[in-house]
C-alpha cells in the first residue's frame, strides 16, 4: 500500500515539478514571479483535451500543447514583462495576475465553467510490479515528466542557450558575452516555462479526467509552494520539491484526512518562506 | 433606497476598507496579497462571537479585528525581514493557510460555512469607512505620516535618522490587518453566511488591484480604486461575461502607461493647495 | 568621543578594512582620505551600523556601537550624509528636514492626534537651517528637482536637523564648483564652532587640508597614516599611495 501511494505521489508530484520548474526559470532570470503560469498550465490542459476530442494521438497532442502553451508564455513576457522593465516590481506581478484572469475568462467563454471531461482514448493497461499496480497512463506521465526534466537539466548544462540562461540568472554576466542576445534568452525562457506548464496541463488532465478553467489557480499555487521548498531559483530543487509535495499530498489523503491536505501544504510553505526562504537547496538574500 | 443599490453600496464600503488595509501595508513599501486572510479571521471570529456567544456586534467586530491584527503582528515580525517579492510570497502563503484552516475548522462550520451573523447596516459600514479615512487623513499630516514616508522612500536612510524601520513596518502591517479584520466582520454580518471560499487569493489580488489602479501613492487612491471597481460591474453590464478580461486588459495598460495609478501624490498635493487657497480667500 | 578600535570588515574573502584605529576628540574637524576603494565609506557604514563589523569595537560617548541598530546610534547623536546623495524623493525640501526632526519628538501613534504646537518651533528651526543653506525659498519644491549642489546642501541641512554631536559627511564637496566649495567650508567650520564634531571623507585636497584639524589616511583597508595636514602632506606612505593620481 505504501509503495502504491509512493508511486501515485511521484506521478502527481512530477506534474508539480514541471510547473515549479517553469516558475523557477522565470524567477531565476528576472527575479519575478509569473502569476499567469498556472493559467498557462490550464490552457495546456484544455488544448490537450481539445486535441484528444479531435482524435489526435497522445504524443502529438503533448507536443502541440507544449508549443501552444509555450507561445502563451511568450505572450505573457511580451505584455507583462517587456513593457514594464523599469517599473516597480509590482507592475509585472500585477500584470501577470491580470493576464491570468484574462486567460481564465477566455477559457470560461470557450469551454464553459462546468467541468469538461477528458475523452477515454488510450487503452489503459495495468501492470503489476510486486504489490504495486501501475497503469499505462501513470507510466506515460512519469516517463514524460522525467524525460522533460532530464532533458531540461542537460540542456541548461550543455548548450549555449542553456548556459546563457544560467549565466543571466545566476549573476551579472551579460548573456551576449556567451553569444546569445539577452532578449532571446528571455523569450526562450518564457517559452520553455510555458511549454513545461502545457505538458503538465495535459498530463494532469489525464490524471483527473475532468478539468475546469480554474484548475490553474490551485495547481499554480502548489507550483509556487514546490518552488519555494526546493529553493528559489534552483531548477533541480524545484524538481525534487515537486515530487516531495506530490508524495506529501497523496500520503496525506491516504493516511490522514483529505480535507487538511492544502492546509498542511500551505502551512509548510509558509514556514519555509518565513524561516527557511532558501528552501532545501538554494540561497536567497534577506534584508539585513 | 432599493435593496439592489443598498447591496452595491454596502459591498463598495467593504471594498474601500479592504483597499485601505492593503494601502496601510503599502505605506511602508510592503506588498501583501494575503489580506483576505486577515479579513477571514475578522469575519469568522466576530461571527462566532455574535452567533455562538451572543456578543453585541460592535465589540465582536473589534475583537475579531484585534485578533487579526495580533496575528498580523506575529507573522509580521519574522516575515518582515524578507525582501519585497519574498514578502509577497509569504503573504500569499499566509492567506492560503488561513483559508484552508477555516475550510477545516469545524467550530465555525468547516466546509459547510458559517450561517447566521447579521446586523451590519449601511450606516455602520460607512461609519467605519469615514472613521478610517479620517485616521489616514490625520496620519498624512502628522509626524508619524512623514516617518512612514521616509521608511517607504529609503529605509536605510530612515534608520540613520532615528526611525526604527522594523517598528514602522510591523505597525503598518498590524494596522492593515486590523482594517481588514473590520471589513471581514462587517462582511460576515451583512451576508448572513460566509465560507472559506469567500476569502481566496483571488480576492486578495483584486484588493491589490483596487489600490494599484486607484493610485498607491496616497490613501485616496485606494478609496477611488475601490469605488471604481465596485461600480464598474454595474456600468459594464453589457460586457458582463468579459468583465474580468476587461479588468485584466485595463490593468495591464495601466501598468504600462500610468503605473502610479489614477490618483497621484502630486494631484492630492495640488488639490490640497487649491483648497487651502480657497479657504484663505473665503476668510478674507 | 568616538573610538574606533581594531575594527575590521570582511566581505567574504575580501578584506575591506583591517585593524583600523581612530580616535576622535570633540569639537574638531577630522578628515578621512585615501584612494578610491580604500574602505572609507565602509567605515562610515560600520560606525552607523548599516553594516556589521567583522571584528573590533566602536565606542561613542561610552556606548558600544557595534551592539546597536542604526536608529539607536542616530539617537545617540551621530548623523551622516551619503556619497551618492540620498534624499527622500517623495518629499519636498522642507519635509526632508522636518522628518529628521521627528527624532526629537514623540512621533508614535498618539502623535497623529496631538495639536501640533511644538511643530511651530520645529518649523522655525527648519527655516533657520534651510536659510543657512540658502534653500528656504525652495522649501516646497520636490527634493529631486534641486540642482546637484543644492541637493548636497539639503542633505547636510537634514543631517543637522538631527542635532547630532558627531556629523559624518561623505564627500560633501563632490561635484561642487569653487564658490560652492568655499561656502561649504564655511558651513562646516560653523558647525564645528557651535560645538559639534565633524568627520569627513573627501577627495578634494583643498577642502581636507584647508579645514581639517587631523587626518586619517586609509589605503586598501589599512590605516597608513594619521596626523595634522602638515604631517600628512609630507608623509612618504601617503604620497606613495596617491602616486600617479592627480587630485583636483
Amino acid at each position: 500500500m505504501f509503495f502504491q501511494q509512493l508511486i501515485n505521489g511521484l506521478m502527481l508530484g512530477s506534474t508539480y515539478s514541471l510547473i515549479a520548474i517553469g516558475y523557477t526559470l522565470v524567477l531565476g532570470l528576472l527575479q519575478m514571479i509569473n502569476l499567469a503560469h498556472g493559467d498557462v498550465f490550464m490552457i495546456g490542459a484544455f488544448l490537450g483535451l481539445t486535441f484528444a476530442y479531435l482524435g489526435i494521438p497522445l504524443y502529438l497532442s503533448l507536443i502541440l500543447a507544449m508549443v501552444g502553451a509555450g507561445i502563451m508564455g511568450i505572450l505573457v513576457e511580451r505584455f507583462c514583462f517587456r513593457p514594464l522593465k523599469k517599473a516597480h516590481f509590482l507592475g509585472p506581478l500585477v500584470s501577470t495576475i491580470a493576464f491570468g484572469i484574462l486567460l481564465q475568462n477566455v477559457g470560461t467563454q470557450i469551454w464553459g465553467s462546468e467541468p469538461s471531461r477528458y475523452p477515454q482514448t488510450t487503452e489503459i493497461a495495468q501492470f503489476h510490479l510486486g504489490p504495486v499496480v501501475v497503469s499505462s497512463i501513470q507510466i506515460i506521465i512519469l516517463i514524460t515528466s522525467l524525460a522533460l526534466m532530464v532533458g531540461l537539466d542537460q540542456f541548461i548544462r550543455r548548450t549555449r542557450m542553456g548556459r546563457a540562461m544560467r549565466a543571466t540568472s545566476e549573476g551579472q554576466v551579460n548573456a551576449s558575452l556567451l553569444g546569445v542576445a539577452p532578449d532571446r534568452v528571455i523569450s526562450f525562457t518564457f517559452f520553455s516555462s510555458g511549454a513545461l506548464a502545457g505538458v503538465a496541463g495535459v498530463l494532469t488532465a489525464l490524471v483527473y479526467l475532468q478539468i475546469t478553467p480554474f484548475i490553474g489557480i490551485r495547481q499554480g499555487l502548489i507550483g509556487i509552494v514546490a518552488m519555494v521548498i526546493g529553493g528559489l531559483g534552483k531548477v533541480r530543487g524545484a524538481m525534487i520539491a515537486g515530487l516531495l509535495v506530490g508524495i506529501i499530498e497523496v500520503m496525506n489523503d491516504a493516511y490522514f484526512t483529505a480535507g487538511y491536505r492544502d492546509m498542511i501544504i500551505f502551512g509548510i510553505f509558509f514556514i519555509f518562506i518565513v524561516f527557511k526562504p532558501e528552501g532545501l537547496f538554494g540561497a536567497v538574500k534577506k534584508e539585513t | 433606497m432599493s435593496v439592489y443599490i443598498e447591496g452595491v453600496l454596502a459591498l463598495m464600503g467593504i471594498n474601500i476598507l479592504l483597499a485601505l488595509s492593503v494601502y496601510a501595508i503599502l505605506m511602508t513599501d510592503q506588498c501583501s496579497v494575503g489580506n483576505a486572510g486577515f479579513m477571514a479571521i475578522g469575519a469568522y471570529t466576530s461571527a462566532y462571537l455574535t452567533v455562538k456567544m451572543g456578543l453585541p456586534l460592535l465589540p465582536a467586530l473589534v475583537i475579531g479585528a484585534a485578533l487579526a491584527s495580533l496575528i498580523g503582528l506575529l507573522i509580521g515580525i519574522p516575515a518582515l525581514r524578507l525582501k519585497g517579492l519574498y514578502l509577497v510570497i509569504a503573504t500569499l502563503g499566509f492567506g492560503e493557510m488561513v483559508r484552508t484552516f477555516f475550510l477545516n475548522f469545524e467550530p465555525t462550520g468547516g466546509a459547510s460555512g458559517f450561517r447566521g451573523p447579521m446586523g451590519t447596516t449601511l450606516f455602520l459600514i460607512y461609519a467605519w469607512v469615514v472613521g478610517f479615512i479620517i485616521v489616514f487623513w490625520l496620519l498624512d499630516r502628522s509626524r508619524l505620516g512623514r516617518s512612514f514616508d521616509a521608511v517607504r522612500d529609503d529605509p536605510e536612510v530612515a534608520s540613520t535618522m532615528g526611525l526604527d524601520v522594523i517598528w514602522h513596518k510591523v505597525w503598518a502591517f498590524g494596522f492593515g490587518a486590523f482594517i481588514a479584520g473590520i471589513a471581514g466582520g462587517l462582511y460576515a454580518h451583512y451576508m448572513f453566511y460566509i465560507e472559506s471560499g469567500n476569502f481566496s487569493f483571488l480576492l486578495s489580488t483584486m484588493i491589490l488591484l483596487y489600490v494599484l489602479l486607484g493610485g498607491m501613492q496616497t490613501f485616496w487612491g485606494a478609496v477611488v480604486g475601490a469605488v471604481i471597481f465596485s461600480t464598474l460591474p454595474e456600468v459594464l453590464r453589457f460586457i458582463h461575461e468579459w468583465r474580468l478580461s476587461f479588468y485584466g486588459a485595463v490593468l495591464v495598460a495601466m501598468m504600462i502607461f500610468r503605473p502610479s495609478g489614477i490618483i497621484t501624490r502630486q494631484m492630492v498635493r495640488d488639490l490640497g493647495e487649491r483648497f487651502d487657497k480657497l479657504f484663505q480667500t473665503a476668510r478674507t | 568621543m568616538l573610538t574606533i578600535q581594531n575594527v575590521s570588515k570582511n566581505f567574504g574573502g575580501l578584506k575591506a578594512l583591517q585593524d583600523v584605529n581612530i580616535h576622535l576628540e570633540p569639537n574638531k574637524i577630522y578628515g578621512l582620505i585615501g584612494p578610491n576603494g580604500a574602505g572609507k565609506t565602509t567605515l562610515f557604514n560600520l560606525i552607523t551600523a548599516l553594516l556589521p563589523v567583522s571584528g573590533g569595537a566602536i565606542q561613542f560617548l561610552g556606548k558600544e556601537l557595534t551592539k546597536l541598530g542604526p536608529h539607536e546610534i542616530s539617537r545617540l547623536g551621530i548623523a551622516r550624509t551619503f556619497q551618492n546623495i540620498r534624499l527622500f524623493p517623495s518629499m519636498t525640501v522642507l519635509e526632508n528636514v522636518l522628518v529628521a526632526q521627528n527624532i526629537h519628538t514623540q512621533s508614535g501613534v498618539g502623535s497623529i492626534f496631538k495639536v501640533q504646537r511644538s511643530d511651530k518651533k520645529f518649523l522655525e528651526e527648519a527655516e533657520a537651517l534651510l536659510n543657512q543653506m540658502g534653500l528656504w525659498p525652495k522649501r516646497k519644491e520636490k527634493s529631486t528637482i534641486l540642482a546637484y549642489g543644492e541637493q548636497r546642501r539639503l542633505e547636510i541641512a537634514r543631517a543637522l536637523a538631527l542635532d547630532p554631536k558627531l556629523l559624518l559627511l561623505d564627500e560633501p564637496a563632490a561635484g561642487m564648483n569653487e564658490a560652492e566649495t568655499e561656502e561649504l567650508l564655511e558651513r562646516i567650520q560653523e558647525i564645528r564652532n557651535i560645538g559639534k564634531t565633524v568627520f569627513l571623507i573627501e577627495h578634494d585636497m583643498s577642502v581636507v587640508m584647508g579645514i581639517c584639524d587631523y587626518i586619517s589616511v586609509l589605503n586598501f583597508g589599512k590605516l597608513i597614516a594619521q596626523g595634522t595636514p602638515g604631517e600628512i602632506q609630507t608623509n612618504e606612505a601617503v604620497i606613495e599611495a596617491y602616486l600617479g593620481r592627480e587630485e583636483g
